[in-house]
């Protein structure tokens, strides 16, 4: 058994440290350990046994056991295992040591934690706020059970601004966002630039959270969840929808119906075959070559189409519930999807080749927005990032949910770190999406697509699920509650690792790189932020201020 | 010489009323054309008439860090640009014959530059400078390959009159014009960037730096500036087939106009379609790439001085 192979050899280095183990099934592994040693403990299984960085939760647990709690999860890829560490933090002294220093992917989680349990990481190499807006007040930390979900600060300062570093010496400063066409949503990075040469960058995003987990810890049930889950993103909706649902079975011990198994598995495909086809048209458009862009959402239409035709919508599919999915796919759709298949197979092998030859498009990324292997390592990249660095972690073959074990297909790497190699990752999984659909439909077992439930599920219990989104591992961690919904929802979605690795694949080079460069991430912000989009109707010429724009986005009217 | 004056101003209008009258249109089929090879409908041929009359009837905003620097930038880079088509052959005579040099044009050429450097400075955003340099660099080489251009004209015709040179005078000179026909391949390949359209539409790049030196531009002072850039791409294509091409040269009234739209036609064509199949380059590659064009024209004007 894995799991408890990994134990066995933390056991041997750190045996008074470890507290209490659970182990729940082969895959995965929940240690409470000892607050002084947590920092010994993550280095070694980060370091010495090369783990990959996943996130890290805080979690305000004083109703229930008088403590905070904390927990770092790692992913051990060549044992298929997701593990936790654990840690419980006094109520009296909500501190604990950073793991930054050694694992610097987790310098945001620390950081988010801080902004919103309250739980200082002591050590962490960046003080500044993450998630919380400027003009929020000191020591009020909305994850927090005492906090209500609509609690409002009285004293929200609108002059507070936020603290940008300075540039460094011979550096003009660029802003890029808030607002940039290449951006569909808000964030703002900070370049620092001389000539025509990015010399670094300072990123503050998070500008609309909309506190969903909060609304998921207070308002919602288990089963609306996923509906809220799904409304994180505009692309990878369904993603999230069933991280969530399977960090809830795995946490309850409850498995899906092997049907709903299938059918979540094509749904997750044809949402990545758009979201791919949509990344290869932003990118081109990025480079100014827009007839691939326009070719490739043509090309994307008859998927949304055949999206809606399953579920009834182009984008959110509401298609899980705990247990199962909503939606049957019946022999006539069947049919469909496989005609829609073979039709987006025919276009798209001219399309890969064309790519694969351009010499034009390869001038343009080839060698541009680096991601060295250490680079992958030290800040936890994922998905097409890592597998483009000749990194090959595929949430679904390393740790295999849903129906990806019952499957045939490769993961698709590349060696030359940078955009070009990325562009070929994703051109060159649209066809393996392609081929998994078709097996699912082949091998799907007939039955029920729902398990019926009866009772609560039982409260207190961890669960944690990765899922492979098209734009790498999205990753959930629920804590099981009272009331018929969760104690703690931690959402990560990919683009929170990928961001943290901008500012070093833009360094030293040309600002025109920098679109392509963020946009090979393939940035989700509205993920990363959890956030909503304000449309303002702007009929008369009337100058808002923020509390104007606030009170009119409250449906409050302004006074 | 005073009704020589009139007739030279009178061509000169007509000029000028053509290209202000075809050049919209030149941009509609740009974007049809690039609308088909996109599998995409596109708007109608007239539509950059009507997106022009909307913008003159908005509101005249002034922004930026010097509002009458950038408008003048704007007056400069439509009038520079209406200048040069008064001079230039569009299937009739050389307006100005044998009264203006060719050195005027690429005075007047560098000054639609200027204008684009101008409305950068004014604006003041980092976007806008960025755009201004970008534009700058890009001129610095590419003006260059045009004045041999007209250079290995004169050496030909042995003359720096206006109209000797746009007779397609590169192609003019005794025997073989081996010289001739390196600088049409150069061109060829510049048009292109000459024209500001992709993969050279560096200083404007809308994904990059947000169109550039354009950035705080809007209403009038915009549709100045694109009804500038629509006619730009008029008269480049006009002095291209001034330069190279004898056909329509001399020929009577309606056939020298119709052969000229012709080939203006197929050089728009030319430019819709390198723009529609390739990605934008970074300026550095750009400047690259007009940097061996710039090795190859001179390499002609080599050519041209002894005699090939």
């Amino acid at each position: 058994m894995p799991a408890r192979k990994i134990l066995n050899e933390l056991k041997q280095r750190f045996e008074g440290a470890i507290l209490r183990v659970d182990i729940p099934n082969d895959a995965r592994l929940f240690l409470y350990v000892a607050p002084e040693q947590v920092r010994a403990i993550c280095r070694h299984i980060f370091r010495e046994m090369d783990a990959r960085y996943v996130i890290s939760i805080g979690m305000d647990d004083r109703p229930f056991s008088g403590q905070f709690l904390v927990a770092h999860d790692f992913a051990f890829e060549p044992e298929h295992v997701l593990a936790s560490v654990m840690v419980h933090v006094p109520a009296s002294d909500p501190r604990i040591e950073s793991i930054s220093p050694d694992v610097p992917a987790a310098n945001w989680a620390e950081r988010e934690m801080r902004d919103l349990v309250g739980i200082e990481a002591v050590g962490c190499p960046s003080q500044k706020r993450l998630v919380l807006p400027d003009g929020w007040p000191d020591g009020v930390h909305p994850l927090r059970k005492d906090v209500p979900w609509d609690f409002r600060p009285e004293n929200y300062d609108e002059n507070r601004t936020f603290a940008f570093d300075e540039p460094p010496a011979g550096c003009t400063v660029v802003p890029f966002g808030p607002f940039h066409p290449t951006l569909d949503e808000p964030a703002h990075f900070r370049l620092f630039v001389e000539g025509e040469i990015v010399r670094g960058c300072e990123y503050r995003g998070f500008m609309v959270h909309r506190g969903i987990e909060k609304l998921g810890e207070a308002v919602l049930t288990y089963n609306e969840i996923p509906m809220m889950a799904e409304r994180i993103c505009g692309i990878c909706g369904c993603v999230h929808s069933v991280t969530y649902a399977q960090a809830v079975e795995q946490a309850a011990a409850i498995r899906p119906t092997a049907r709903a198994e299938f059918i979540r598995t094509i749904m997750l495909e044809i949402e990545r075959l758009h979201s791919h086809l949509l990344w290869v048209g932003l990118a081109n458009h990025i480079l100014g070559f827009d007839t691939l862009f326009m070719q490739s959402f043509r090309m994307r239409e008859p998927i949304m189409w055949l999206a809606e035709r399953i579920t009834g919508n182009r984008k959110t599919y509401g298609l899980c519930v705990i247990g199962g999915v909503r939606w049957d796919i019946t022999p006539e759709i069947k049919g469909e999807i496989l005609s829609v298949l073979d039709k987006l197979e025919k276009e798209w092998i001219p399309v890969a080749k064309a790519v694969a030859g351009d010499r034009n498009l390869r001038k343009r990324t080839q060698g541009v927005g680096v991601a060295s292997k250490s680079l992958v390592k030290e800040v936890g990249l994922i998905g097409p990032m890592a597998r483009a660095s000749g990194v090959g972690i595929d949430a679904r073959k390393d740790h295999p949910y849903a129906a990806y074990d019952r499957v045939e297909f490769d993961v698709i790497t590349q060696d030359g770190c940078d955009v070009w190699s990325r562009v070929l990752v994703r051109v060159l999984e649209v066809f393996e999406s392609i081929k998994i659909i078709r097996q699912c439909l082949e091998r799907m077992p007939a039955g029920e697509i729902q398990l019926k439930l009866d009772g609560e599920l039982p409260a207190g219990r961890v669960g944690i699920s990765s899922v492979e989104a098209p734009r790498g591992e999205s990753h959930h961690f629920v804590v099981t509650g009272d009331d018929n919904r969760p104690r703690r929802w931690r959402v990560r979605a990919p683009t929170y690792q990928n961001l943290q690795g901008i500012p070093a694949m833009i360094k030293d080079q040309q600002l025109a790189d920098m679109t392509i460069s963020l946009g090979s991430i393939d940035p989700c912000f509205s993920c990363t932020d959890r956030l909503e989009v304000i449309d303002i109707r702007s009929g008369a010429v009337t100058v808002y201020s923020p509390a104007e724009i606030k009170a009119l986005a409250r449906g409050q009217g302004i006074g | 010489m005073s009704e020589g004056l009139l007739s030279a101003a009178g061509y000169g209008l007509a000029n000028v009323v053509l290209a202000l009258a075809a050049a919209p249109l030149c941009e509609g089929i740009v974007r049809k054309v690039t609308a088909r090879v996109q599998s995409r409908k596109g708007p109608p041929v007239w539509q950059p008439y009507y997106d022009l009359l909307k913008l003159l009837g908005k509101e005249d905003i002034e922004v930026g860090e010097s509002p009458s620097m950038q408008r003048f930038a704007a007056y400069l880079s439509l009038g520079a640009t209406l200048t040069l088509a008064a001079l230039i052959p569009m299937g009739g005579r050389v307006p100005l014959d044998g009264w203006a040099d060719a050195i005027l044009l690429v005075y007047l050429l560098t000054l639609c530059g200027v204008s684009t450097l101008l409305a950068g400075l004014a604006a003041g955003s980092p976007y806008s400078l960025i755009g201004s340099s970008r534009g700058m660099m890009t001129m610095l080489t590419l003006e260059p390959i045009l004045a041999v251009a007209v250079i290995v004209g004169a050496i030909e015709v042995r003359s720096l009159r206006l109209d000797a040179i746009l007779s397609a005078s590169l192609f003019a000179g005794p025997g073989w014009p081996l010289a001739g026909l390196v600088m049409l391949g150069v061109m060829v390949l510049a048009l292109q960037a000459f024209v500001e359209r992709v993969p050279f539409d560096i200083g404007e790049a809308e994904t990059e730096i947000m169109e550039g030196a354009l950035v705080e531009y809007s209403g009038p002072k915009l549709a100045l500036f694109k009804y500038a850039r629509m006619v730009r791409l008029f008269v480049y294509c006009a002095l291209f087939v001034g330069l190279f091409s004898p056909l329509g040269q001399g020929w009577i009234y309606p056939l020298g106009l119709v052969a000229f739209l012709a080939q203006t036609l197929v050089l728009v064509l030319l430019v819709t379609l390198v723009g529609a199949t390739h990605a934008r380059y970074r300026i550095d590659q750009a400047i690259r790439y007009f940097a061996v064009l710039l090795a190859v024209s001179v390499g002609a004007l080599l050519l041209a001085a002894v005699g090939m």
